[in-house]
């Protein structure tokens, strides 16, 4: 966009000035409504005549008029705005940003091109909008704002792994994250240590744009990579003119979303002797009115372990009532951000210079995230015809961690403890086990570290070359280079280290990929009917990836805690491993009478990751686009401002497999300290990608001037080859085998709608609607299976033929027996029949994780100075399955501490409830089953800001260019009926293979909630 | 303009520079596996297969505690109670096991990986070293016929159940898969053929095996199995002859009963007393005996096993096998597993002494020694009084005792027949044949097999 406004300014500075007769000049200037940056370039015309001027570097602007007339502010991106002159002679003008607009500047692969020419679907977003938004990732600051781009934390621990899955999932086992794509090279966006994420490394502060390709005419020319979308990421460069600063300075507090309501002592008391005594009844024991009946009981039973869970306290008395869930959050949460830019330049060499500095500290206790990261894009004309350019970005993460959600010391397992125990003893140290049911995670607190520090370089140089006017020639050469350290000690009272007197790790990653793209840029017009655009060229990417790791123990004190104390080492790996992609890419835009558009693009890809068979892949696709508004029938109708018709074809392909998948392997496996090797895969040499087909049409229309605009679009993506892996009979000594076969379908609809709702020079109100349903569906697996059923007996999650991915498929609840308080099941598929034996429940389909719809809604008013936005994000008709109900919602199975609907259990003939009988030990309906599955559709208040603008007098008292002062809220409000903490959620442990990670979702399973954040800021530009 | 061409010159040639030296990029090999080519084809090679062979036998999958655990959760007899919050011991502690019970998969899936290896290893013998040759092919013989019997004892029922020619186990695989139109769907052979199989793997592997050989299978380590998969054939003879071929090569090779009983236990290294055990250090720690029934003052999980009053009431008073019996973490546990990075005992020679006297008081011999003998041995060293006389009764029962907790009690009891407890309903026991103590095939192997059958009880 830059780019078009210093050719615009060009121009119309070019224009000769008509002379007239006037009364007298006003002045002003033009901010943009979008940062409160002075605005260069903005078309200043007196309404009805051909006088007029641009505003100037500094966005300043004077004109002669008369008092009757009117002046119209105009400006691409922009609404116009109407001022009538009267005798005002200062005019100070905020230009609100107009709804998307043709004439925006859309990036797309290996170039870019003005929306208007659009013919496949590309989502963007511009970096201002999500400016300021206290998260850790830009991941989570897009949520909700693009349409078909889904995005979910897996929890509301910071600095990790955030799923978006554009247009659906297309793949079972391989990976369904887009690409990444920054400033034109594809970065690294999984593999570092752990859970974390590589993306966090980028500070969204410097980003210009984001635009995902959704269709496959936007994204076929990323080849074998474009099934999952490309997610292309623009960064801010500089602007020739006088130097611009902004500071910024952010502090919030942040707290969980949601929490969960658990048993209190007295309830927990009751429910444990409850669930004792009931077994010793059905046993014919009653150690209650029978004194001789009680030892040996299980109410005996249950109450020595009240008495060990007690401590050095005595239950009966019920004077300790701990609230365990409460010790798991951090009440010092909250975010703090400080950041700092310049840029400008002259006519040769521009610059833009960015340092900010990021910190959450998470709302569990033990996590935090730090960011310190620079970034320096510069480039410089040498001559009329070349071009040189770097963009340098250095970052350092420091997060202190947290272990998987099925950890022991996950902070959230701490609701599992009785709330009869005393967090600490009397000399003030941590209970631990056999006081606390289970490990007191608190321990860890006082007790472990553990931290991960990360650094990334992402530096691309480039040239670019004119030969003629109409053919460029551009090469860019890249290194992304992720050099991460993880370090952890647990100390010998930890879970971790207890019994070997600590245990340490300390873990390295080196990844780097290097990239280069070469490419010619031709464009032309003949005829001035027949507008062309050739791309074409070739990309090389590889990347290499180094881990080692050290694990020791047996450490002298706690105090020392780096590996040189410790005095046996236990395990030491070092393991290495690359991938390689050629490329090369072509792409046709063509465009006659400025109303018919054609692309068309290819990309020829091979990898190293594919089978030898099948190492080179084509992938085309074609879009027409016709913009009816053009032709004379429709040309200058009322209100029709725009009317667009596009539709698109095309293949694309999903790489997002293992390095070495094709091969035969034989791995290493040791005994006794013996060096061995065993086989671990069978080789498949015709393992390639996998494909996917997909259909677009769409339509695009503006109306009234474009202060309507929206687009309609229906896809259908058809994905096949599926590398899916095959489960063989174990006796053949493998589990599964990976192949190409299989298909699955995803197809919707998506709809944008942007709306001027009111403007005018002191108000304006603009409205941002998007919503999308997609549809998934797998429609064939290996030959002869129908189904890959849950591989785990705690999990309901699995893979069947005409449902959506991962559907939850069990056992469906029936309630429990009123007569005897047993959970029951049904037993048939019409839920006609019940039974209490759980292996005699007919397993069936009870859920889906997969959302019907996503929508988000965004509101920018603005009042004079004052700016109030809100996003509205929903998600709708997912379930979720509580995979830790079997434990805390098991009606006192054992001596969890159960959540509070627990309470309501069964416990006499006739009762009518949904929680069964309370049977220490007995599992009444405590396994998997669509008991713990609940819906999890959400609609939060996703993100709220409220702003004030410094008023242009107080400024230039105070000699700066800007100044805001701002309040934001993030996930202020949920509204969900969802029976865990918060229905965002994905438990990260179960992703530790990608076919897991696709198949689990919508698991909760003690995963922490997500941040709801307040915080004020102010922006300064000097 | 010259400079202009140089740009444009190096530009060009940059590029075809580049595109040359990428397609060699596209052959990539991984850094930490080879081929099976390379893998199997040096006698060097498959002696390490063999080392791999024995890394899955002495996975927690099987050797490395879970065959033990199995037995303890299935044999708990109300003895012992299940108290962790793993589901998996716990369906089989509490006799209702789920069909996709992940560690009764996963024992599957790891037996028959340990099988493919030994396939493998057969199948390209020629290429070892004939120096090496009898035993690598002994020690292939060894793992396969140990894996197969634990196998036979989990997934079908006992022998002693009769019915043995129509009875299923599990199927027999005795060719390796390489490619994957060697994958074969196979039904599941009858507990006859593969007790056979067994029979035959674990005989040959006797013969061929040397008499010593470091921690890895021996001579007599293949007699001493042998002479269980007798006893559950309840040929006594034979089991008798076995545990006697056992006693004597390995005292021969300087094994005997350590001094004090609990010294056999919780060892860095083998005892004398240990015939087999699976090695673990801290390099290679798992052992899912430690992991379940150690506590957390000693490396393990919370205390997942207690040890009841109504096991701890058989033993005599004065009996030094009472000394494992320490309260840890709220509750009585054993001490036999206490320690972390220990090895699992698989075969201990005391066990062959009371194999032996077992035998040889039911067929009335004293091959080796008499039963009150070797009954005598295993009292005199805890401390007890030297029987007089012997019942059959008195004998199974210094057996439990002796044995207790390592994964003996349920297969005996099976083979003789005997009933089990269960833990939370006084009024239930199951027979030594009731479908709930054998395992259900694994879920994700009836899917991928059709022709498999599943075992009674479970929905099959």
């Amino acid at each position: 966009m830059k780019k078009s406004v210093l050719i615009l300014v060009t121009l119309l500075l070019a224009l000769p000035m008509v002379g007239w007769s006037q009364s007298k000049t006003v002045s002003g200037t033009v901010i943009s409504g979008e940062d409160n940056m002075t605005l260069p370039g903005v078309n200043v015309r007196v309404q009805g005549t051909s006088r007029g001027t641009v505003t100037d570097i500094d966005g300043s602007y004077s004109i002669a008029v008369s008092n009757e007339e009117t002046l119209v502010f105009s400006y691409i991106g922009f609404l116009s705005q109407e001022v009538s002159v009267g005798n005002q002679s200062t005019i100070d003008i905020t230009l609100i940003p107009d709804a998307k607009t043709l004439g925006e500047v859309v990036v797309v692969g290996y170039g870019s091109v003005t929306r208007g020419d659009l013919t496949g679907n590309v989502a963007s977003l511009k970096g201002s909008e999500i400016a300021n938004v206290p998260v850790p990732t830009f991941q989570e600051a897009i949520q909700g704002r693009m349409s078909g781009v889904f995005v979910e934390s897996s929890s509301g621990k910071v600095g990790e792994g955030v799923k978006i899955r554009v247009r659906g999932t297309s793949s079972i086992s391989g990976g369904n994250d887009p690409l990444y794509v920054i400033d034109g090279i594809p970065v690294t966006s999984s593999g570092t240590i752990g859970k974390s994420n590589p993306l966090a490394d980028i500070n969204f502060n410097d980003i210009e744009s984001f635009e995902v390709l959704k269709d496959a005419s936007a994204a076929a020319i990323y080849g074998a990579r474009a099934s999952n979308g490309v997610v292309l990421i623009t960064t801010k460069s500089g602007t020739a003119g006088k130097t611009k600063f902004n500071v910024g300075i952010q502090r919030g507090v942040s707290s969980p979303t949601r929490k969960n309501e658990f048993l209190n002592a007295a309830q927990y008391v009751e429910l444990m002797r409850e669930s004792g005594y009931n077994n010793d009844l059905a046993n014919g024991l009653d150690p209650i009115n029978n004194p001789d009946d009680y030892e040996d009981s299980d109410l005996e039973f249950v109450e020595n372990r009240l008495d060990r869970y007690a401590g050095h306290t005595d239950w009966r008395e019920g004077t300790v009532n701990t609230d365990w869930q409460e010790q798991a959050f951090n009440p010092e949460a909250g975010i703090t951000n400080v950041n700092f830019s310049a840029n400008g330049g002259n006519e040769s060499t521009r610059f833009y210079f960015s340092t900010s500095y990021d910190k959450q500290d998470g709302i569990m206790i033990r996590n935090k995230f730090e960011r310190i990261s620079g970034r320096l894009n510069l480039d410089h004309r040498i001559s009329d015809r070349f071009t040189i350019g770097a963009n340098f970005s250095l970052a350092r993460t420091e997060t202190t961690r947290l272990p998987e959600d099925n950890q022991f010391n996950n902070p959230i397992q701490l609701v599992a403890l009785a709330p009869i125990t005393p967090i600490r003893d009397e000399n003030g140290v941590l209970y631990d086990r056999p006081t606390t049911t289970y490990y007191n995670s608190l321990i860890d607190s006082e007790n472990a570290n553990w931290l991960s520090t990360s650094y990334r370089n992402i530096n691309n140089i480039f040239g670019e070359y004119s030969f003629t006017e109409n053919l460029k020639f551009r090469s860019d050469f890249a290194v992304d280079i992720i050099n991460q350290n993880d370090d952890r000690f647990f100390g010998s009272r930890t879970i971790t280290g207890q019994g070997t007197n600590g245990f340490g790790t300390s873990r390295w990653a080196r990844i780097v990929n290097y990239n280069t793209n070469n490419y010619f840029t031709y464009s032309n017009t003949f005829d001035e009917r027949h507008q062309l655009e050739v791309v074409g060229g070739m990309s090389f990417q590889k990347t290499e990836d180094n881990y080692t790791r050290v694990d020791g123990q047996e450490f002298p004190l706690d105090a020392l805690k780096t590996l040189e104390s410790a005095a046996e080492i236990v395990e030491g790996t070092s393991t290495f491993t690359n991938f390689t992609f050629l490329s090369y890419f072509s792409r046709i835009n063509y465009k006659l009478d400025n109303r018919y558009l054609m692309t068309l693009s290819a990309r020829y890809d091979a990898s190293s990751r594919f089978g030898e068979n099948n190492r080179y892949g084509f992938f085309p696709a074609g879009s027409l686009g016709w913009i009816l508004t053009e032709e004379a029938f429709l040309k200058g109708k009322e209100g029709l401002s725009l009317l667009k018709l596009r539709t698109s074809y095309g293949i694309t392909g999903n790489a997002e497999i293992g390095n070495f998948d094709h091969l035969g392997l034989y791995g290493p496996a040791s005994y006794g300290l013996r060096p061995g090797l065993q086989p671990t895969q069978i080789k498949n040499p015709d393992l390639t990608w996998e494909t996917t087909a997909q259909f677009n049409v769409g339509i695009e229309f503006g109306l009234f001037d474009d202060r309507i605009t929206g687009e309609l679009d229906y896809y259908d993506k058809r994905t096949s080859d599926l590398l899916l892996l095959l489960p063989l009979p174990g006796t053949s000594g493998f589990a599964s085998f990976r192949q190409n076969t299989g298909k699955m379908q995803n197809y919707g609809f998506e709809v944008v709608l942007n709306s001027a709702n009111y403007a005018d020079q002191n108000f304006s109100w603009n409205t941002s609607v998007n919503f999308a349903r997609n549809i998934n569906r797998v429609r064939e697996l290996s030959e002869g299976q129908n189904s890959i059923p849950p591989s785990s007996s705690r999990f309901l999650n699995g893979i069947f033929i005409g449902e959506p991915i991962g559907v939850f498929y069990g056992p469906r609840y029936a309630g429990v027996d009123p007569t005897n308080g047993d959970a029951l099941y049904y037993s048939n598929e019409a839920l006609t029949e019940t039974t209490n034996d759980f292996n005699e429940a007919t397993r069936m389909v009870v859920g889906d994780p997969n959302p019907d719809f996503i929508a988000g809604i965004t509101n920018d008013i603005t009042y004079k100075n004052i700016q109030l936005s809100f996003l509205f994000q929903g998600v709708f008709g997912n379930d979720i399955y509580e995979g830790g109900g079997g434990f805390y919602a098991a009606n006192g199975d054992w001596f969890d501490n159960s959540t509070a609907i627990q309470f309501n259990r069964w416990q006499n003939p006739g009762d009518i409830t949904n929680i069964p009988q309370a049977r220490l030990g007995e599992c009444n309906g405590c396994n998997a089953s669509s008991r713990f599955v609940s819906d999890g559709s959400y609609v939060r208040l996703k993100t709220l800001s409220l702003g004030y603008n410094l008023p242009s007098s107080l400024i230039e008292k105070m000699k700066i260019n800007s100044a805001r002062v701002y309040f934001m809220a993030q996930n202020l409000l949920t509204f969900t009926n969802y029976m865990g903490w918060d229905p965002e959620v994905n438990a990260d442990y179960l992703g530790s293979t990608t076919s897991d990670s696709n198949v689990f979702q919508g698991v909760d399973f003690y995963s922490a909630p997500q941040a709801k954040t307040f915080s004020l800021g102010l922006n300064v530009g000097l | 303009m010259k400079f202009n061409y140089i740009i444009q010159l190096s530009f060009i040639l940059s590029a075809i520079a580049l595109l040359s030296s990428c397609v060699d990029q596209l052959d990539l090999k991984p850094a930490q596996n080879v081929e099976p080519e390379i893998a199997l084809g040096s006698s060097t090679a498959i002696s390490r297969v063999l080392i791999g062979a024995y890394a899955d036998l002495r996975n927690e999958d099987l050797w490395g505690g879970r065959t033990i655990l199995y037995a303890e959760m299935l044999g708990a007899n109300n003895e012992i109670r299940w108290e962790g919050t793993f589901n998996q011991p716990r369906e089989i502690f509490n006799k209702s096991i789920i069909t996709n019970n992940t560690f009764i998969t996963d024992t599957w899936l790891r037996a028959y990986s340990a099988i493919n290896s030994i396939n493998n290893i057969l199948d390209a013998i020629n290429l070892v070293d004939e120096a090496d040759r009898d035993r690598i092919r002994g020690e292939a013989l060894f793992i396969r016929g140990a894996v197969y019997f634990e196998l036979v004892k989990l997934y079908g029922l006992p022998y002693s159940a009769g019915n043995t020619d129509t009875n299923l186990a599990v199927p027999i695989m005795l060719t390796p898969t390489t490619e994957v139109e060697e994958v074969t769907l196979d039904p599941r052979n009858t507990v006859e053929e593969v007790y056979q199989q067994v029979l035959a793997d674990l005989e040959t592997a006797e013969d061929l095996l040397p008499e010593s050989n470091e921690f890895f299978a021996r001579n007599y380590v293949a007699s001493a199995l042998l002479s269980r998969v007798y006893l559950q054939m309840e040929r006594f003879d034979d089991a008798r002859d076995a545990a006697d071929r056992a006693i004597t090569n390995a005292t021969a090779n300087g094994k005997s009963l350590v001094n004090n009983y609990m010294e056999a236990f919780n060892n860095e290294a083998d005892t004398q007393e240990d015939l087999f055990a699976i090695q673990v250090n801290a390099q290679d720690p798992e052992n899912n005996m430690h992991l379940f029934y150690s506590t957390p003052d000693f490396g393990g999980r919370g205390g997942d096993v207690t040890i009841l009053d109504t096991h701890v009431s058989q033993y005599e008073a004065g009996d030094e096998r009472l000394e494992q019996f320490v309260v840890r973490a709220g509750e009585r546990r054993t001490d036999k597993w206490r320690d972390q990075f220990r090895n699992v005992k698989v075969i201990r020679l005391a066990e062959m002494y009371l194999t032996r006297a077992e035998a040889n008081f039911r067929l009335g011999t004293s091959v080796g020694a008499t039963p009150l003998e070797d009954i005598n041995r295993i009292r005199l060293r805890v401390s007890l009084e030297p029987k007089t006389s012997l019942s059959l009764e008195e004998i199974l029962l210094e057996r439990k005792l002796e044995l207790a907790h390592e994964g003996h009690f349920i297969h005996d009891i099976k083979r003789t027949r005997g009933e089990i407890q269960d833990n939370n309903d006084n009024s239930l026991q199951y027979d030594y044949d009731d479908p709930n103590l054998v395992f259900p095939i694994p879920q994700r192997e009836m899917d991928a097999n059709p022709e498999l059958v599943q075992n009674p009880g479970y929905g099959g």
